[in-house]
C-alpha cells in the first residue's frame, strides 16, 4: 500500500515536472469529454429514436418474406418503396410466432402509396352543377341527391349557378391584372373572348336552354384557366387497425373516431391532414402562430415573412369557394374588421393576411371565428369517402372507396413528418389496392363472369375488365368538396358504397389474406437479438419463408443514421487518442531516457524490474485517469445540465429523433465505464514500450556519473 | 568463518570493439565481517570494477565471487536483486538520491522495497538513522535543497536503513571538499564501530584512506598488496600522489 503511495507520488511529481504532460492530458481530456458527451447524446438519440420507430410503425421486430428482392425499409429507401414479396400464409406464421417465448403480439402490415389529385375547384363546382341538372331531369341516381324535391334541386341549382358566376368574376379580375402586366399579346385572345362571353348576362339567360352544352363550354374554356389542381402523395399503411391501435399505444385519435372493429376505413395522419389537406391560408396562419409561440418573430424571420407574403397573394382558394352571397358577407365583415371601404374581397383578404407580430393573434382568432365557417377548411372531411386509385402490382388500375373515420397522431411525434406522414388503412382495402384477390373481389369476378357469360376469365383480363379504363393517371383520390361525384364506371362500381363500407370482417378474413410485412411486439425488449434469432430459427424449421429483422434494420437508412454517427464519433475519438498515444509514447520514452540514472540507482539498491515497470506505467495511468477523470466529470456535468434543461427539437424532422419536442439526454454508466477502460488501455498500451525499456536499464547505470 | 566477501581468481574483461580490455586480471580477496576496508589504486586500476562485482551489479568473466556465503554466479537476476536489497548498502560518488522524493522518502525507499516493516516501524527506523546522520530536521527537504555533504549523509542513511551486512561506497568523497569528505568517512566509521557493519570503499585520497583498518592496493587490475592504512598512506605519499585537497571529480 505505501509502496503504491510512493509510486503514485513519484508519478505525480514526475508529471508535474514535464510540461508535455499538459498537452497529453489535454488530449485525453478532450477525447474523454467528446466520448462521454457525444456518445451519451447518441445513445439518448438512439433510445428516443427507438421509441419513435418502435412506437409508430416498426414494433420491435419486423418480419417479411425471405423471397423479397429488396430489404424491408419502412420509411422508404433510396429508390422508393422496396420490392417485397407478399406473405401469403400469415395465419400460420402468426401462430408459429406466438409460440416464441418473448413474442407479445404480431401485427400484419403492408404499406404503399398513391398520388391523389385534388381537382380544381371550378371543375368540381361545374360537376356538381351538372349532377344537379341531371338529377332534376331524372337522369342520374346520385345517392346523395336522391329524395330531394324538385324545388330543393332548383334552389341548389340557382345557388351553384351564382357560385359559378362569382368564380367567373374572380377570374375576370385576375385576367384584368394579368393584362395590365403582360400586355395583350401574351394572352391567348380565345381565352379573353371566352371569359368575356360567360360574364355576359346573355350567356346565363340562355344557360338552361342547353344546360349540358353550356356546362361543356365552361368546362372546356373556363376551368382550364384555373391551374391550381394539386397533386398529393398519400402514403398509407394497411394493417389490422384494432391490433395496431392496442399494440402501438402512442397512437391516438385526434379528430373523428377509430375505425369500428373489423370494418373498412381510413385514418389520416394528422400532420399530413393539416399540411396537405387544409386550406393553405389557414395552415400558414397556424404555422405563424406556432412560430410565434416558439419565440420567432415575423419581423426577423425570412420563412415567416414568406408565409405572410404567400398568404397575401394566394387568396384565390378562399375567394373561389364563395358564391356571390358569401362574397358580399365576407366583404362586409372584413370592411368592418379592417375599418376599410375597399369593395374588392381579394384586396381585403390580402390586407387581412398582412399579419405582423402584433396583430397575428387577433387575426388568427378572427379568421377561425368569422371566415373559416364560410369555407371548407379541409379538402377531405371526417366522414367523407375517399376514392383511392392505384396501380396494382399487375399494372392494372385498382380503385377502392374508403371512408375517412378520423385523423390520428403518435403522442410526442405530433410534429414529426416521418411519423405523421403515413396514414392508416384497413387491410382489406389495402389488399384491394395492392391487387391481390380478396374474397370480395373473387365474388365480384364470379358475378362478372355470369354477367358476361364468359366461361373463363383470367385474373389479368378480369382486372382489366374491372378496372381497365385506359386511364393514365397514376392514382387519384377524390372526395369532399373536391369532387363529390367522380364518375366511376364498370362493374367495379359495386365495390363502392354501402355494403362494403359497412361490412364487418372477421379476424380470419383480416388475417387470411396477403400481407407484406408484420410488426412483432415483444415482452422484453432487452432480448431483441435472441428473439430475432429464435424467429429466424422457427421460420427455417417450419418453412415459413420469412425473415425477421430488428426495428433498426427495418427502418432502413434512418435506423443506420445513429450507427453512422457512432462510427464518426468512434473515428474522431480514435484519432484523438491515436495522437495522444503517439505523444505519450514519445514523452515517456524521453522521460525514461532522462531518468536512467535514477532507475539504475533503484535497481542497484534492490528494486526488481517489475517495480520499475509498475512505476512507469503508474505514471501514465495517473496522467490518463486524472485528465480522463476530469473529462468524464466535465462530460457528466454537461450531460446532467442538458438533462435538466433538455434539448429542444430544432425542427420538425428532429421530433422523430427526439421522440418528442425535447430530448432529455441521459448518461449511461456503461459509457463511463467504457470511457475509463479506453483511457486505461490507451495509456497502458502507449507506455508499454517505454516501460519495458526502463526495466532493461542496468543497475550499473547508477555507478556512472551523469556527465 | 567470518568472511563476508570471498573473491578467488577473478578476471573481468570488457570488450571494446575488437579489443578486449582486462579490468581485473586474477584478483583474490577475503573481506571479514566488521572490516572498514579501503580499496586504493590509480585511476583505471579496477577499483570500481571490483566494487561492482562485490555489489552484485556486474558479473565476473572468470573466477568466483561469493557474497554473504552465496556464489553470485549461480544466482538469478531476481535473486541478485534481493541480495542487493537485503545484504548490501550502496553509497554512490554522485549521491544518487531520487530527486522527486524528499529526504525521508529517499531513506524509506529500501524499506518499502523490502515490505517487511509496518509504517510506524519504518518511520522510527528512518528517523533514527536521520538522527544518526544529523539530518532529522531535514526530513521533509528535497535533495535539491541540500548541500553535497548533506546529500551524501542521506545516502549513508539510505544505505544503512535496511541494516545490511555490507556497505559499498565507490569514491564517496570524490564529489565533496575534503572537510566534508572527512566528516562522511567519520560518520561511516562511527556506524561501522557502533553496528559492526562491514564497509568497503574506494578512494584516491590518502587522507580518506587513513581511516581504514586495511587497504587493498590495486594496480593494473591486480592486487598489489593488502596493507595497513599507515603503510598505504606512506606508499601513496611516496608516489607523490595528489594531496588531500585534490579537487572533486578526480576521475578521468
Ligand atoms: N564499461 C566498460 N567498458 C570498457 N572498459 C571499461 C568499462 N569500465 C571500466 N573499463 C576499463 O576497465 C579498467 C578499470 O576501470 P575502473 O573504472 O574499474 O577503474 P577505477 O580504478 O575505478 O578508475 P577511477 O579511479 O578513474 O575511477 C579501465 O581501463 C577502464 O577503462
Ligand atoms: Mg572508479
Amino acid at each position: 500500500m505505501s509502496r503504491l503511495t510512493m509510486l503514485l507520488q513519484i508519478a505525480w511529481r514526475n508529471l508535474l515536472a514535464s510540461p508535455v504532460n499538459l498537452i497529453i492530458g489535454g488530449l485525453i481530456l478532450a477525447g474523454t469529454f467528446l466520448f462521454v458527451v457525444v456518445g451519451g447524446l447518441l445513445d439518448s438519440l438512439n433510445d428516443s429514436m427507438a421509441r419513435s420507430v418502435i412506437g409508430s410503425v416498426a414494433g420491435h421486430i419486423q418480419i417479411y418474406s425471405s423471397k423479397s428482392k429488396d430489404e424491408l425499409s419502412l420509411f422508404g429507401g433510396m429508390g422508393g418503396d422496396p420490392d417485397l414479396s407478399a406473405v401469403t400464409e400469415f395465419p400460420r406464421i402468426k401462430e408459429a410466432l406466438e409460440q416464441v417465448e418473448n413474442v407479445k403480439e404480431v401485427v400484419p402490415m403492408g404499406s404503399s402509396g398513391a398520388l391523389i389529385t385534388a381537382g380544381n375547384i371550378v371543375d368540381v363546382t361545374l360537376e356538381r352543377l351538372r349532377n344537379l341538372f341531371k338529377a332534376r331531369d331524372g337522369q342520374l341516381d346520385d345517392p346523395r341527391l336522391k329524395g330531394l324535391s324538385r324545388e330543393e334541386l332548383d334552389t341548389r341549382i340557382a345557388s351553384t349557378r351564382r357560385h359559378v358566376r362569382q368564380m367567373i368574376k374572380v377570374l375576370e379580375a385576375d385576367q384584368k391584372k394579368a393584362l395590365a402586366i403582360l400586355k395583350n399579346q401574351a394572352i391567348d385572345p380565345d381565352v379573353v373572348a371566352s371569359l368575356a362571353k360567360v360574364s355576359q348576362d346573355a350567356f346565363w339567360d340562355d344557360f338552361d336552354k342547353d344546360a349540358m352544352g353550356s356546362l361543356e363550354f365552361l368546362e372546356n374554356k373556363i376551368a382550364p384557366q384555373v391551374t391550381d389542381a394539386q397533386m398529393m402523395f398519400l402514403r398509407y399503411l394497411g394493417t389490422d387497425l384494432d391490433r395496431f391501435q392496442t399494440s402501438f399505444d402512442r397512437m391516438q385519435i385526434i379528430d373523428g373516431t377509430p375505425v369500428p372493429k373489423g370494418q373498412r376505413g381510413f385514418l389520416l395522419a394528422k400532420l399530413f391532414y393539416e399540411d396537405q389537406m387544409k386550406l393553405k391560408n389557414a395552415r400558414r396562419l397556424d404555422k405563424l402562430r406556432d412560430a410565434k409561440a416558439n419565440g420567432r418573430l415575423i419581423a426577423k424571420d425570412d420563412e415567416l415573412k414568406r408565409f405572410v407574403k404567400e398568404n397575401r397573394s394566394q387568396t384565390r382558394d378562399i375567394v373561389l369557394q364563395m358564391d356571390d352571397l358569401k362574397t358580399a358577407e365576407a366583404t362586409k365583415k372584413l370592411q368592418t374588421f379592417l375599418a376599410s371601404t375597399e369593395p374588392d374581397l381579394t384586396t381585403l383578404l390580402s390586407t387581412f393576411f398582412d399579419t405582423t407580430d402584433e396583430n397575428l393573434e387577433a387575426r388568427h382568432q378572427y379568421f377561425y371565428k368569422e371566415l373559416a365557417p364560410m369555407v371548407e377548411l379541409y379538402k377531405v372531411r371526417v366522414g367523407d369517402t375517399l376514392t383511392i386509385k392505384a396501380f396494382t402490382r399487375g399494372g392494372a388500375i385498382q380503385a377502392v372507396n374508403v371512408r375517412v373515420y378520423g385523423t390520428f397522431s403518435f403522442t410526442g411525434l405530433e410534429k414529426s413528418p416521418l411519423a405523421g406522414g403515413t396514414s392508416l388503412m384497413d387491410l382489406m382495402s389495402f389488399r384491394d389496392l395492392y391487387g391481390y384477390l380478396t374474397a370480395d373481389k373473387a365474388e365480384e369476378l364470379k358475378q362478372l363472369q355470369r354477367d358476361t357469360g364468359a366461361k373463363t376469365v383470367s385474373r389479368e383480363s378480369a382486372e382489366d375488365a374491372l378496372f381497365g379504363e385506359g386511364n393514365t393517371i397514376v392514382a387519384e383520390a377524390t372526395a369532399g368538396i373536391i369532387d363529390e361525384e367522380n364518375s366511376f364506371t364498370g362493374v367495379g362500381r359495386r365495390l363502392r358504397e354501402d355494403d362494403l363500407v359497412k361490412r364487418v370482417y372477421t379476424d380470419s378474413e383480416i388475417n387470411g389474406g396477403v400481407i407484406l410485412n408484420a410488426a412483432v411486439m415483444v415482452k422484453d425488449p432487452t432480448k431483441l437479438t435472441e428473439t430475432i434469432a429464435e424467429i429466424n430459427r422457427v421460420s427455417q424449421e417450419k418453412n415459413l419463408s420469412i425473415k425477421a429483422v430488428s426495428w433498426q434494420q427495418a427502418s432502413g437508412i434512418l435506423g443506420q443514421i445513429i450507427t453512422f454517427f457512432r462510427g464518426v464519433l468512434f473515428l474522431a475519438v480514435l484519432f484523438i487518442f491515436g495522437i495522444a498515444m503517439v505523444i505519450i509514447n514519445n514523452a515517456m520514452m524521453m522521460a525514461t531516457m532522462q531518468r536512467t540514472q535514477t532507475i539504475g540507482t533503484m535497481r542497484a539498491i534492490g528494486a526488481q524490474r517489475s517495480l520499475i515497470l509498475t512505476m512507469v506505467l503508474t505514471e501514465s495511468v495517473v496522467l490518463g485517469v486524472l485528465f480522463g477523470g476530469v473529462g468524464i466529470l466535465l462530460g457528466s456535468g454537461v450531460m446532467a445540465w442538458l438533462h435538466e434543461r433538455g434539448i429542444p427539437a430544432p425542427n420538425d424532422v428532429a421530433y422523430f429523433f427526439f421522440s418528442g419536442p425535447k430530448l432529455l439526454p441521459q448518461l449511461s454508466s456503461g459509457n463511463l465505464v467504457i470511457a475509463l477502460i479506453i483511457i486505461l488501455l490507451v495509456t497502458l498500451i502507449s507506455t508499454l514500450f517505454p516501460a519495458l525499456i526502463a526495466t532493461r536499464v542496468s543497475p550499473l547505470r547508477a555507478m556512472q556519473s551523469d556527465e | 568463518m567470518n568472511s563476508i566477501v570471498s573473491i578467488r581468481d577473478v578476471v573481468k574483461e570488457y570488450e571494446l570493439g575488437t579489443t578486449v580490455v582486462q579490468a581485473l586480471r586474477g584478483v583474490s580477496l577475503e573481506v571479514m565481517k566488521g572490516e572498514f576496508l579501503s580499496i586504493a589504486g590509480p585511476s583505471g586500476s579496477g577499483k570500481t570494477t571490483l566494487l561492482n562485482l562485490i555489489g552484485c551489479v556486474d558479473t565476473a568473466t572468470r573466477g568466483v565471487v561469493e557474497v554473504a556465503g552465496k556464489d553470485t554466479a549461480k544466482l538469478t537476476e531476481r535473486e541478485l536483486t534481493d541480495l542487493r536489497l537485503n545484504t548490501i548498502g550502496f553509497i554512490f560518488q554522485s549521491f544518487n538520491l531520487v530527486a522527486v522524493l524528499n529526504v525521508f522518502q529517499n531513506v524509506e525507499f529500501p524499506l518499502l522495497l523490502q515490505r517487511k516493516l509496518g509504517s510506524k516501524e519504518r518511520r522510527d527506523r528512518v528517523m533514527n538513522l536521520l538522527e544518526q546522520v544529523g539530518l532529522h530536521t531535514h526530513a521533509k527537504h528535497r535533495p535539491s535543497e541540500l548541500s553535497g555533504g548533506q546529500r551524501q549523509r542521506v545516502a549513508v542513511a539510505r544505505a544503512l536503513v535496511t541494516d545490511p551486512l555490507l556497505v559499498l561506497a565507490d569514491e564517496p568523497t570524490a564529489n565533496l571538499d575534503s572537510a566534508t569528505g572527512n566528516q562522511i568517512i567519520d560518520l561511516m566509521k562511527e556506524l561501522n564501530q557502533k553496528k559492526g557493519t562491514t564497509f568497503i570503499f574506494s578512494t584516491h585520497d590518502h587522507k580518506v584512506m587513513q581511516h581504514a583498518n586495511a587497504v587493498i592496493r590495486l594496480a593494473d587490475g591486480k592486487v598489489l598488496a593488502r596493507e595497513s592504512a599507515k603503510d598505504a598512506v606512506a606508499h601513496a605519499l611516496s608516489l607523490g600522489e595528489a594531496p588531500a585537497e585534490a579537487p572533486a571529480g578526480a576521475r578521468v
